[in-house]
Protein backbone atom coordinates (compact mmCIF):
# COMPACT_ATOMS: atom_id res chain seq x y z
CA UNK A 1 0.00 0.00 0.00
CA UNK A 2 2.50 2.52 -0.70
CA UNK A 3 1.92 5.79 -2.27
CA UNK A 4 3.78 6.42 -5.22
CA UNK A 5 6.01 10.06 -5.18
CA UNK A 6 4.70 11.10 -7.91
CA UNK A 7 1.39 12.03 -5.86
CA UNK A 8 3.34 14.90 -4.18
CA UNK A 9 6.22 17.51 -3.61
CA UNK A 10 6.08 16.77 0.01
CA UNK A 11 5.79 15.49 2.97
CA UNK A 12 3.67 17.33 5.33
CA UNK A 13 3.83 16.69 9.41
CA UNK A 14 0.55 17.84 10.64
CA UNK A 15 -1.07 17.44 14.39
CA UNK A 16 -4.22 15.10 13.72
CA UNK A 17 -7.16 14.29 15.69
CA UNK A 18 -6.18 14.60 19.16
CA UNK A 19 -2.58 15.94 17.87
CA UNK A 20 -1.59 12.67 17.10
CA UNK A 21 1.36 13.10 15.07
CA UNK A 22 0.31 12.53 11.21
CA UNK A 23 1.29 13.02 7.80
CA UNK A 24 0.29 13.27 4.41
CA UNK A 25 1.46 13.89 1.12
CA UNK A 26 1.42 17.88 -0.34
CA UNK A 27 1.31 19.61 -3.51
CA UNK A 28 0.70 22.89 -4.71
CA UNK A 29 -0.49 24.44 -7.84
CA UNK A 30 -1.49 27.86 -9.42
CA UNK A 31 -3.91 27.03 -12.16
CA UNK A 32 -6.61 29.45 -13.79
CA UNK A 33 -6.10 31.70 -11.10
CA UNK A 34 -6.87 29.68 -8.46
CA UNK A 35 -4.46 27.99 -5.92
CA UNK A 36 -4.92 24.17 -5.34
CA UNK A 37 -3.58 22.82 -1.83
CA UNK A 38 -3.98 19.06 -3.05
CA UNK A 39 -3.29 16.55 -0.07
CA UNK A 40 -2.59 12.95 -0.47
CA UNK A 41 -3.67 9.78 2.00
CA UNK A 42 -0.18 7.84 2.66
CA UNK A 43 -2.12 5.16 4.67
CA UNK A 44 0.54 3.28 5.54
CA UNK A 45 2.95 5.85 5.88
CA UNK A 46 0.58 7.99 8.17
CA UNK A 47 0.89 7.11 11.60
CA UNK A 48 -1.87 9.15 12.39
CA UNK A 49 -5.41 10.63 11.60
CA UNK A 50 -6.29 10.18 7.69
CA UNK A 51 -6.51 13.23 5.74
CA UNK A 52 -10.48 13.14 5.59
CA UNK A 53 -11.36 12.96 9.03
CA UNK A 54 -8.07 15.38 10.28
CA UNK A 55 -10.17 17.53 7.06
CA UNK A 56 -10.49 21.68 7.87
CA UNK A 57 -7.30 21.45 10.63
CA UNK A 58 -5.25 20.44 8.36
CA UNK A 59 -6.06 22.84 5.50
CA UNK A 60 -5.16 25.65 7.97
CA UNK A 61 -2.43 23.80 9.53
CA UNK A 62 -0.78 24.17 5.75
CA UNK A 63 -2.13 27.36 5.34
CA UNK A 64 -0.65 28.66 7.94
CA UNK A 65 2.84 26.88 7.03
CA UNK A 66 2.53 28.14 3.71
CA UNK A 67 1.95 31.83 4.70
CA UNK A 68 -1.48 31.16 2.54
CA UNK A 69 -5.04 31.93 3.20
CA UNK A 70 -7.91 29.67 3.89
CA UNK A 71 -10.58 31.68 1.90
CA UNK A 72 -7.72 32.10 -1.38
CA UNK A 73 -7.23 28.13 -1.87
CA UNK A 74 -9.12 25.88 -3.33
CA UNK A 75 -8.34 22.54 -1.62
CA UNK A 76 -8.42 19.08 -3.15
CA UNK A 77 -8.21 15.86 -0.90
CA UNK A 78 -7.05 12.95 -3.22
CA UNK A 79 -7.52 8.97 -2.97
CA UNK A 80 -4.05 7.87 -4.67
CA UNK A 81 -3.95 4.83 -6.79
CA UNK A 82 -1.98 1.99 -4.81
CA UNK A 83 -1.66 -0.46 -7.72
CA UNK A 84 -4.42 -2.56 -5.10
CA UNK A 85 -6.84 -4.58 -6.71
CA UNK A 86 -9.59 -3.54 -4.95
CA UNK A 87 -12.00 -0.72 -6.01
CA UNK A 88 -11.67 1.62 -3.24
CA UNK A 89 -7.50 2.10 -3.52
CA UNK A 90 -8.36 4.00 -7.29
CA UNK A 91 -7.32 7.24 -7.56
CA UNK A 92 -10.19 9.88 -7.03
CA UNK A 93 -9.87 13.75 -6.19
CA UNK A 94 -12.33 15.47 -4.34
CA UNK A 95 -12.71 19.48 -3.58
CA UNK A 96 -13.30 19.85 -0.62
CA UNK A 97 -15.88 22.81 0.53
CA UNK A 98 -15.73 23.11 4.34
CA UNK A 99 -18.46 25.81 4.75
CA UNK A 100 -20.76 22.78 3.50
CA UNK A 101 -22.30 20.30 5.31
CA UNK A 102 -21.24 16.80 5.87
CA UNK A 103 -23.27 15.57 2.68
CA UNK A 104 -22.42 18.59 0.56
CA UNK A 105 -18.42 19.00 1.50
CA UNK A 106 -17.41 16.41 -1.15
CA UNK A 107 -17.55 16.74 -4.95
CA UNK A 108 -15.25 14.31 -6.91
CA UNK A 109 -13.33 16.16 -9.84
CA UNK A 110 -13.48 14.46 -13.49
CA UNK A 111 -10.60 13.51 -15.30
CA UNK A 112 -9.89 16.54 -17.31
CA UNK A 113 -10.24 18.84 -14.04
CA UNK A 114 -7.62 17.17 -12.47
CA UNK A 115 -5.19 17.06 -15.11
CA UNK A 116 -6.00 21.34 -15.73
CA UNK A 117 -5.03 21.23 -12.12
CA UNK A 118 -1.96 19.22 -12.03
CA UNK A 119 -0.77 20.97 -14.80
CA UNK A 120 -0.48 24.11 -13.41
CA UNK B 1 -6.61 6.64 50.65
CA UNK B 2 -9.22 5.11 49.06
CA UNK B 3 -11.62 5.53 46.74
CA UNK B 4 -14.44 3.71 45.11
CA UNK B 5 -15.06 3.33 41.90
CA UNK B 6 -18.49 2.30 39.54
CA UNK B 7 -16.99 0.58 36.42
CA UNK B 8 -19.73 -0.30 34.01
CA UNK B 9 -20.18 -1.93 30.82
CA UNK B 10 -23.00 -0.56 28.54
CA UNK B 11 -25.94 -2.23 27.51
CA UNK B 12 -26.41 -2.64 23.44
CA UNK B 13 -29.56 -3.81 21.71
CA UNK B 14 -28.42 -7.41 20.18
CA UNK B 15 -29.39 -8.33 16.85
CA UNK B 16 -32.80 -9.36 16.07
CA UNK B 17 -32.85 -13.02 14.76
CA UNK B 18 -29.56 -14.29 16.36
CA UNK B 19 -28.48 -16.25 18.98
CA UNK B 20 -27.49 -13.92 21.75
CA UNK B 21 -24.28 -15.16 23.92
CA UNK B 22 -22.49 -12.44 26.28
CA UNK B 23 -19.15 -13.04 26.81
CA UNK B 24 -17.17 -11.59 29.69
CA UNK B 25 -15.96 -8.70 28.68
CA UNK B 26 -12.42 -7.86 28.14
CA UNK B 27 -11.97 -3.98 27.89
CA UNK B 28 -13.00 -3.35 31.98
CA UNK B 29 -11.06 -5.91 33.19
CA UNK B 30 -8.39 -5.09 31.09
CA UNK B 31 -8.52 -1.04 32.41
CA UNK B 32 -9.33 -1.87 36.25
CA UNK B 33 -6.03 -3.99 36.41
CA UNK B 34 -4.28 -0.68 35.39
CA UNK B 35 -6.16 0.58 38.69
CA UNK B 36 -3.86 1.37 42.07
CA UNK B 37 -4.42 -0.58 44.72
CA UNK B 38 -6.26 2.29 46.96
CA UNK B 39 -9.06 2.24 44.21
CA UNK B 40 -11.97 -0.12 45.03
CA UNK B 41 -13.84 -1.12 42.01
CA UNK B 42 -17.62 -2.47 41.80
CA UNK B 43 -18.09 -3.85 38.31
CA UNK B 44 -21.47 -4.24 36.34
CA UNK B 45 -21.90 -5.14 33.31
CA UNK B 46 -25.18 -4.04 32.12
CA UNK B 47 -25.71 -6.60 29.58
CA UNK B 48 -26.54 -9.30 32.11
CA UNK B 49 -27.06 -7.30 35.07
CA UNK B 50 -29.54 -3.76 36.27
CA UNK B 51 -27.42 -0.84 37.01
CA UNK B 52 -28.00 0.21 40.77
CA UNK B 53 -27.41 4.02 40.13
CA UNK B 54 -27.75 4.07 44.16
CA UNK B 55 -25.13 1.97 45.01
CA UNK B 56 -22.31 4.52 46.83
CA UNK B 57 -18.96 5.04 45.11
CA UNK B 58 -16.62 7.82 44.59
CA UNK B 59 -17.34 8.42 40.92
CA UNK B 60 -18.11 6.32 37.60
CA UNK B 61 -16.13 4.97 34.83
CA UNK B 62 -17.68 3.54 31.51
CA UNK B 63 -15.75 1.16 29.47
CA UNK B 64 -17.49 0.82 26.14
CA UNK B 65 -16.23 -1.47 22.95
CA UNK B 66 -19.12 -0.74 20.60
CA UNK B 67 -20.81 2.16 18.53
CA UNK B 68 -24.08 0.80 19.67
CA UNK B 69 -22.86 1.33 23.47
CA UNK B 70 -21.67 5.02 23.29
CA UNK B 71 -25.68 6.70 23.20
CA UNK B 72 -26.58 4.40 26.28
CA UNK B 73 -23.50 5.52 28.22
CA UNK B 74 -24.26 9.33 27.81
CA UNK B 75 -28.17 8.36 29.08
CA UNK B 76 -26.35 6.29 31.91
CA UNK B 77 -23.41 9.22 32.56
CA UNK B 78 -26.62 11.55 32.63
CA UNK B 79 -28.51 9.55 35.69
CA UNK B 80 -25.13 9.87 37.48
CA UNK B 81 -24.79 13.59 36.86
CA UNK B 82 -28.43 13.73 38.74
CA UNK B 83 -26.70 12.37 41.30
CA UNK B 84 -23.85 14.52 41.84
CA UNK B 85 -21.16 12.04 40.35
CA UNK B 86 -18.67 12.63 38.11
CA UNK B 87 -18.41 10.17 35.01
CA UNK B 88 -14.50 9.19 33.02
CA UNK B 89 -14.82 7.17 29.70
CA UNK B 90 -12.61 5.13 27.84
CA UNK B 91 -12.26 2.59 25.45
CA UNK B 92 -12.48 1.22 21.71
CA UNK B 93 -15.28 3.46 21.45
CA UNK B 94 -14.95 6.20 23.38
CA UNK B 95 -11.65 6.70 21.37
CA UNK B 96 -14.07 6.36 17.71
CA UNK B 97 -16.38 8.78 19.25
CA UNK B 98 -14.40 11.39 21.47
CA UNK B 99 -15.56 14.32 20.02
CA UNK B 100 -19.19 13.74 20.93
CA UNK B 101 -18.21 11.81 24.35
CA UNK B 102 -16.37 15.00 25.76
CA UNK B 103 -19.48 16.64 25.38
CA UNK B 104 -21.54 14.06 27.85
CA UNK B 105 -18.94 12.97 30.65
CA UNK B 106 -16.59 14.94 33.11
CA UNK B 107 -13.63 13.37 31.65
CA UNK B 108 -12.68 11.29 28.52
CA UNK B 109 -8.89 8.73 28.74
CA UNK B 110 -7.54 8.40 24.58
CA UNK B 111 -5.11 5.71 24.76
CA UNK B 112 -3.95 2.67 26.69
CA UNK B 113 -4.40 3.13 29.99
CA UNK B 114 -0.70 1.07 31.69
CA UNK B 115 0.94 3.33 33.61
CA UNK B 116 -1.51 6.75 33.26
CA UNK B 117 -4.36 5.34 36.09
CA UNK B 118 -2.36 6.31 38.98
CA UNK B 119 -2.02 10.26 37.61
CA UNK B 120 -5.81 10.02 36.49
CA UNK B 121 -7.36 8.60 39.80
CA UNK B 122 -5.06 11.09 42.46
CA UNK B 123 -6.50 13.76 39.63
CA UNK B 124 -9.44 12.61 40.93
CA UNK B 125 -9.46 12.81 44.34
CA UNK B 126 -7.58 16.17 44.26
CA UNK B 127 -10.66 17.24 42.11
CA UNK B 128 -8.36 18.17 39.32
CA UNK B 129 -9.79 15.61 37.08
CA UNK B 130 -9.14 16.78 33.26
CA UNK B 131 -11.65 16.79 30.87
CA UNK B 132 -8.87 14.70 28.69
CA UNK B 133 -5.93 12.25 28.93
CA UNK B 134 -4.99 12.27 25.61
CA UNK B 135 -2.26 9.17 25.46
CA UNK B 136 -3.59 8.71 21.48
CA UNK B 137 -0.16 7.16 19.71
CA UNK B 138 1.54 7.31 22.82
CA UNK B 139 1.42 3.49 23.27
CA UNK B 140 3.03 2.18 26.91
CA UNK B 141 5.26 -0.39 26.84
CA UNK B 142 3.95 -3.69 26.04
CA UNK B 143 5.63 -5.48 28.50
CA UNK B 144 3.33 -3.23 31.27
CA UNK B 145 0.36 -4.67 30.03
CA UNK B 146 -0.23 -7.70 33.01
CA UNK B 147 -3.46 -10.14 33.99
CA UNK B 148 -6.71 -8.70 33.22
CA UNK B 149 -8.71 -7.96 36.93
CA UNK B 150 -10.90 -11.36 36.07
CA UNK B 151 -11.81 -11.44 39.62
CA UNK B 152 -14.47 -8.85 39.07
CA UNK B 153 -16.64 -10.94 37.20
CA UNK B 154 -19.52 -12.88 38.27
CA UNK B 155 -18.95 -15.37 37.13
CA UNK B 156 -22.67 -17.34 37.55
CA UNK B 157 -24.02 -14.80 34.97
CA UNK B 158 -21.36 -15.61 32.37
CA UNK B 159 -23.16 -18.77 32.16
CA UNK B 160 -25.60 -20.66 29.41
CA UNK B 161 -27.33 -24.08 30.95
CA UNK B 162 -24.09 -24.61 32.78
CA UNK B 163 -21.74 -24.16 30.09
CA UNK B 164 -19.13 -21.22 30.86
CA UNK B 165 -18.79 -19.21 28.31
CA UNK B 166 -14.93 -18.33 26.96
CA UNK B 167 -12.73 -15.71 28.11
CA UNK B 168 -11.18 -13.33 26.44
CA UNK B 169 -7.63 -12.54 26.34
CA UNK B 170 -5.24 -10.61 24.11
CA UNK B 171 -1.57 -11.85 23.08
CA UNK B 172 -0.61 -8.71 21.20
CA UNK B 173 -1.70 -5.63 20.69
CA UNK B 174 -1.60 -3.12 17.16
CA UNK B 175 -2.11 -3.92 13.65
CA UNK B 176 0.54 -4.16 10.80
CA UNK B 177 -2.48 -4.16 8.64
CA UNK B 178 -5.14 -1.04 8.33
CA UNK B 179 -7.95 -3.18 6.79
CA UNK B 180 -10.60 -0.96 4.53
CA UNK B 181 -13.45 -1.53 7.68
CA UNK B 182 -11.17 -1.42 10.40
CA UNK B 183 -10.32 1.19 13.04
CA UNK B 184 -7.84 -0.90 14.58
CA UNK B 185 -4.85 0.75 13.65
CA UNK B 186 -6.27 4.33 14.41
CA UNK B 187 -7.20 2.66 17.92
CA UNK B 188 -3.85 0.55 18.66
CA UNK B 189 -1.17 1.69 16.38
CA UNK B 190 -0.15 0.11 12.63
CA UNK B 191 2.68 -1.70 14.55
CA UNK B 192 2.23 -5.08 15.45
CA UNK B 193 3.31 -5.28 19.43
CA UNK B 194 3.40 -8.74 20.84
CA UNK B 195 3.40 -9.53 24.44
CA UNK B 196 6.51 -11.08 25.80
CA UNK B 197 5.64 -14.67 25.91
CA UNK B 198 6.75 -15.71 29.37
CA UNK B 199 4.17 -12.95 29.97
CA UNK B 200 1.32 -14.46 28.10
CA UNK B 201 1.91 -17.94 29.49
CA UNK B 202 1.74 -16.57 32.77
CA UNK B 203 -1.58 -14.51 32.44
CA UNK B 204 -3.19 -17.50 30.41
CA UNK B 205 -2.16 -20.23 32.76
CA UNK B 206 -3.73 -18.51 35.42
CA UNK B 207 -7.21 -17.94 34.02
CA UNK B 208 -9.91 -20.12 35.62
CA UNK B 209 -11.49 -21.19 32.35
CA UNK B 210 -10.16 -23.72 29.58
CA UNK B 211 -11.83 -22.00 26.54
CA UNK B 212 -10.71 -18.82 25.36
CA UNK B 213 -11.10 -16.24 22.90
CA UNK B 214 -7.73 -14.83 21.37
CA UNK B 215 -9.34 -11.74 20.50
CA UNK B 216 -6.04 -10.09 18.62
CA UNK B 217 -7.35 -8.81 15.14
CA UNK B 218 -5.14 -11.61 13.24
CA UNK B 219 -2.51 -14.29 14.78
CA UNK B 220 -0.57 -13.85 11.35
CA UNK B 221 1.36 -10.92 11.80
CA UNK B 222 4.41 -12.35 12.74
CA UNK B 223 5.38 -16.14 11.70
CA UNK B 224 8.25 -16.61 14.21
CA UNK B 225 6.56 -15.38 17.36
CA UNK B 226 3.47 -16.83 16.14
CA UNK B 227 5.01 -20.31 16.28
CA UNK B 228 6.79 -19.68 19.60
CA UNK B 229 3.28 -18.33 21.42
CA UNK B 230 1.92 -21.89 19.78
CA UNK B 231 4.79 -24.05 21.00
CA UNK B 232 4.66 -22.04 24.87
CA UNK B 233 0.77 -22.08 25.39
CA UNK B 234 0.75 -26.10 24.40
CA UNK B 235 1.39 -27.36 27.32
CA UNK B 236 -1.66 -25.76 29.38
CA UNK B 237 -3.85 -27.40 26.60
CA UNK B 238 -6.54 -24.70 26.69
CA UNK B 239 -8.74 -24.29 24.08
CA UNK B 240 -9.18 -21.24 22.03
CA UNK B 241 -11.00 -19.53 19.24
CA UNK B 242 -8.85 -16.65 17.57
CA UNK B 243 -8.95 -14.60 14.43
CA UNK B 244 -7.11 -15.78 11.30
CA UNK B 245 -3.66 -17.96 11.86
CA UNK B 246 -1.14 -17.97 9.37
CA UNK B 247 -1.60 -20.28 6.39
CA UNK B 248 1.18 -22.43 6.67
CA UNK B 249 1.38 -25.99 7.34
CA UNK B 250 4.36 -25.92 10.45
CA UNK B 251 2.09 -22.79 12.25
CA UNK B 252 -1.46 -24.77 11.44
CA UNK B 253 0.19 -28.21 12.82
CA UNK B 254 1.26 -26.11 16.23
CA UNK B 255 -1.85 -24.20 16.32
CA UNK B 256 -3.54 -27.45 16.24
CA UNK B 257 -1.44 -28.81 19.16
CA UNK B 258 -1.33 -25.53 20.68
CA UNK B 259 -5.18 -26.00 21.24
CA UNK B 260 -7.21 -24.17 18.49
CA UNK B 261 -10.30 -24.72 18.45
CA UNK B 262 -11.95 -22.97 16.05
CA UNK B 263 -11.08 -19.75 13.86
CA UNK B 264 -12.95 -16.52 12.23
CA UNK B 265 -11.38 -16.43 8.62
CA UNK B 266 -12.89 -14.10 6.45
CA UNK B 267 -14.56 -15.20 2.89
CA UNK B 268 -14.43 -12.70 0.31
CA UNK B 269 -15.16 -14.64 -2.62
CA UNK B 270 -15.78 -17.30 -4.29
CA UNK B 271 -11.93 -18.67 -5.59
CA UNK B 272 -10.25 -21.99 -5.23
CA UNK B 273 -8.28 -20.02 -2.67
CA UNK B 274 -11.00 -19.44 0.02
CA UNK B 275 -12.00 -23.61 -0.47
CA UNK B 276 -8.63 -24.73 0.42
CA UNK B 277 -7.85 -22.10 2.67
CA UNK B 278 -10.81 -23.47 4.67
CA UNK B 279 -10.05 -27.02 4.09
CA UNK B 280 -6.19 -26.69 5.17
CA UNK B 281 -8.06 -25.39 8.58
CA UNK B 282 -10.31 -28.50 8.70
CA UNK B 283 -7.21 -30.89 7.61
CA UNK B 284 -5.51 -30.10 10.83
CA UNK B 285 -8.44 -30.38 13.04
CA UNK B 286 -9.62 -26.79 13.44
CA UNK B 287 -13.19 -25.62 12.83
CA UNK B 288 -13.79 -22.31 10.86
CA UNK B 289 -16.17 -19.62 11.41
CA UNK B 290 -16.66 -17.62 7.71
CA UNK B 291 -16.96 -13.66 8.10
CA UNK B 292 -19.11 -12.65 5.30
CA UNK B 293 -18.79 -8.80 5.05
CA UNK B 294 -21.96 -7.87 2.39
CA UNK B 295 -22.19 -4.61 0.47
CA UNK B 296 -18.52 -3.24 -0.64
CA UNK B 297 -18.35 -1.40 -3.75
CA UNK B 298 -18.03 -4.38 -6.11
CA UNK B 299 -20.90 -6.54 -5.22
CA UNK B 300 -24.21 -6.85 -6.74
CA UNK B 301 -26.87 -8.30 -4.95
CA UNK B 302 -26.17 -11.11 -7.55
CA UNK B 303 -22.65 -11.48 -6.10
CA UNK B 304 -23.95 -11.57 -3.09
CA UNK B 305 -26.03 -13.91 -3.22
CA UNK B 306 -23.45 -16.45 -5.16
CA UNK B 307 -20.96 -15.86 -2.19
CA UNK B 308 -23.78 -17.12 0.19
CA UNK B 309 -24.49 -19.48 -2.04
CA UNK B 310 -20.60 -20.41 -2.32
CA UNK B 311 -20.58 -21.19 1.72
CA UNK B 312 -22.57 -23.98 1.50
CA UNK B 313 -19.63 -25.98 -0.43
CA UNK B 314 -16.94 -25.25 1.71
CA UNK B 315 -18.05 -27.12 4.61
CA UNK B 316 -18.02 -23.97 7.21
CA UNK B 317 -19.18 -24.65 10.96
CA UNK B 318 -20.35 -21.51 11.28
CA UNK B 319 -20.71 -18.36 9.47
CA UNK B 320 -21.09 -14.52 10.70
CA UNK B 321 -22.88 -11.95 8.41
CA UNK B 322 -22.17 -8.11 8.62
CA UNK B 323 -23.34 -5.27 6.65
CA UNK B 324 -20.30 -2.81 5.50
CA UNK B 325 -20.50 -0.30 8.36
CA UNK B 326 -18.46 2.89 7.98
CA UNK B 327 -17.28 2.93 11.76
CA UNK B 328 -15.33 6.38 12.14
CA UNK B 329 -11.66 6.68 11.74
CA UNK B 330 -11.69 3.90 8.96
CA UNK B 331 -11.19 4.12 5.30
CA UNK B 332 -14.30 3.43 4.32
CA UNK B 333 -15.54 6.08 6.92
CA UNK B 334 -13.94 8.55 4.54
CA UNK B 335 -14.85 7.26 1.27
CA UNK B 336 -18.41 7.00 2.18
CA UNK B 337 -18.25 10.94 3.05
CA UNK B 338 -16.41 12.08 0.40
CA UNK B 339 -19.07 10.64 -1.49
CA UNK B 340 -21.91 11.80 0.66
CA UNK B 341 -23.00 8.34 0.93
CA UNK B 342 -23.63 8.11 4.62
CA UNK B 343 -27.32 8.17 5.20
CA UNK B 344 -27.42 7.71 8.71
CA UNK B 345 -25.36 9.10 11.78
CA UNK B 346 -26.94 7.46 14.22
CA UNK B 347 -24.57 5.14 16.53
CA UNK B 348 -27.30 2.97 17.74
CA UNK B 349 -27.48 1.79 14.18
CA UNK B 350 -24.01 1.02 13.73
CA UNK B 351 -24.40 -2.26 14.80
CA UNK B 352 -22.97 -4.50 11.41
CA UNK B 353 -26.47 -5.81 10.84
CA UNK B 354 -28.52 -2.19 9.70
CA UNK B 355 -27.92 -0.63 6.49
CA UNK B 356 -26.70 3.26 7.20
CA UNK B 357 -24.77 4.00 3.97
CA UNK B 358 -25.79 4.03 0.01
CA UNK B 359 -24.49 0.76 -1.45
CA UNK B 360 -22.94 1.35 -5.41
CA UNK B 361 -24.57 -1.33 -7.16
CA UNK B 362 -27.51 -2.08 -5.14
CA UNK B 363 -30.28 0.03 -3.00
CA UNK B 364 -29.80 -0.21 0.60
CA UNK B 365 -33.06 -2.16 0.96
CA UNK B 366 -31.65 -4.63 -1.69
CA UNK B 367 -28.75 -5.43 0.83
CA UNK B 368 -30.13 -5.22 3.91
CA UNK B 369 -32.36 -7.80 2.26
CA UNK B 370 -29.38 -9.37 1.11
CA UNK B 371 -28.16 -9.49 5.18
CA UNK B 372 -31.34 -11.39 6.30
CA UNK B 373 -31.30 -13.43 3.08
CA UNK B 374 -27.48 -14.67 4.13
CA UNK B 375 -28.69 -15.29 8.10
CA UNK B 376 -31.83 -17.12 6.90
CA UNK B 377 -30.41 -19.07 4.09
CA UNK B 378 -26.94 -20.71 5.96
CA UNK B 379 -28.51 -21.62 8.91
CA UNK B 380 -32.33 -22.84 7.11
CA UNK B 381 -31.24 -26.67 7.82
CA UNK B 382 -29.17 -26.27 11.33
CA UNK B 383 -29.67 -23.55 13.33
CA UNK B 384 -27.07 -21.34 14.54
CA UNK B 385 -27.26 -22.88 18.04
CA UNK B 386 -27.07 -26.78 16.55
CA UNK B 387 -24.29 -25.63 14.77
CA UNK B 388 -22.51 -24.03 17.20
CA UNK B 389 -23.00 -27.24 19.66
CA UNK B 390 -21.81 -29.32 17.34
CA UNK B 391 -18.47 -27.39 17.87
CA UNK B 392 -18.94 -27.45 21.62
CA UNK B 393 -18.79 -31.03 21.17
CA UNK B 394 -15.48 -31.24 19.10
CA UNK B 395 -14.06 -29.10 21.89
CA UNK B 396 -15.52 -31.59 24.76
CA UNK B 397 -14.20 -35.20 23.14
CA UNK B 398 -10.50 -33.81 22.72
CA UNK B 399 -10.84 -32.28 26.25
CA UNK B 400 -11.98 -35.96 27.20
CA UNK B 401 -9.32 -37.34 25.62
CA UNK B 402 -6.73 -34.83 27.56
CA UNK B 403 -8.17 -35.29 30.65
CA UNK B 404 -9.43 -31.32 31.09
CA UNK B 405 -13.10 -31.78 30.44
CA UNK B 406 -15.10 -29.69 33.28
CA UNK B 407 -18.79 -30.94 33.32
CA UNK B 408 -21.45 -27.98 33.27
CA UNK B 409 -22.44 -26.63 35.75
CA UNK B 410 -25.92 -28.44 36.88
CA UNK B 411 -26.45 -25.71 39.17
CA UNK B 412 -26.74 -23.18 36.57
CA UNK B 413 -28.53 -25.91 34.02
CA UNK B 414 -32.11 -23.78 34.12
CA UNK B 415 -30.34 -20.81 33.84
CA UNK B 416 -28.82 -18.24 30.56
CA UNK B 417 -26.76 -15.54 31.66
CA UNK B 418 -28.61 -15.00 35.01
CA UNK B 419 -31.85 -15.42 33.68
CA UNK B 420 -34.07 -18.86 33.90
CA UNK B 421 -34.21 -20.56 31.08
CA UNK B 422 -38.02 -21.11 29.33
CA UNK B 423 -38.49 -24.22 28.11
CA UNK B 424 -41.22 -25.31 25.82
CA UNK B 425 -42.06 -28.73 26.63
CA UNK B 426 -45.09 -30.14 25.61
CA UNK B 427 -46.95 -31.81 28.64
Amino acid sequence: MKVSPEYYDEIFSFKGEWDMPSTCGLKIRRSCGKVFVIVTELYQDNPGTSVTYAGQKLAEQICQAKGLEMSAITYVECNPDTNSKLSFYDEEYFQVDFNADLQHRYRQMDRAEVEKMLQG
Amino acid sequence: MNFKLKLIYPKWQKLKGQTTFNLPPHGPVAFAATLPDWVEVSFTDENVETIDFEEECDGVALSMMLSTQVKRGWEIADEYHKRGKLVFAGGISTMLHAEEMVNHVDSVFLGESEGRMEQVMLDWTRGELKKLYNFMGNMPPIESVGPCRRDLYKRELYNHKGVQMVDLFHASRGCRFSCYPCAVSYLGGRCFRPRPIDKVVEDMAGIENNRLFIVDNSLAQNKEWEKELFRAIAPLKKKWISHTIEDDPEVLDLAAKAGAWYVYQAVYDTSDYIRERVKRYHDYGIGVEGTILLGLDNQTADDCKRLIDFLGEIDLDLAEFTVLTPFPHTKVYDDLLRQGRIFDFDWNHYNAGQVVFQPKKMTPDELQDIYEYAWKNFYKDESQEQKMFRLFCNVALREMEEGTYRPRDRKLANKSFGRDVVRNIKK
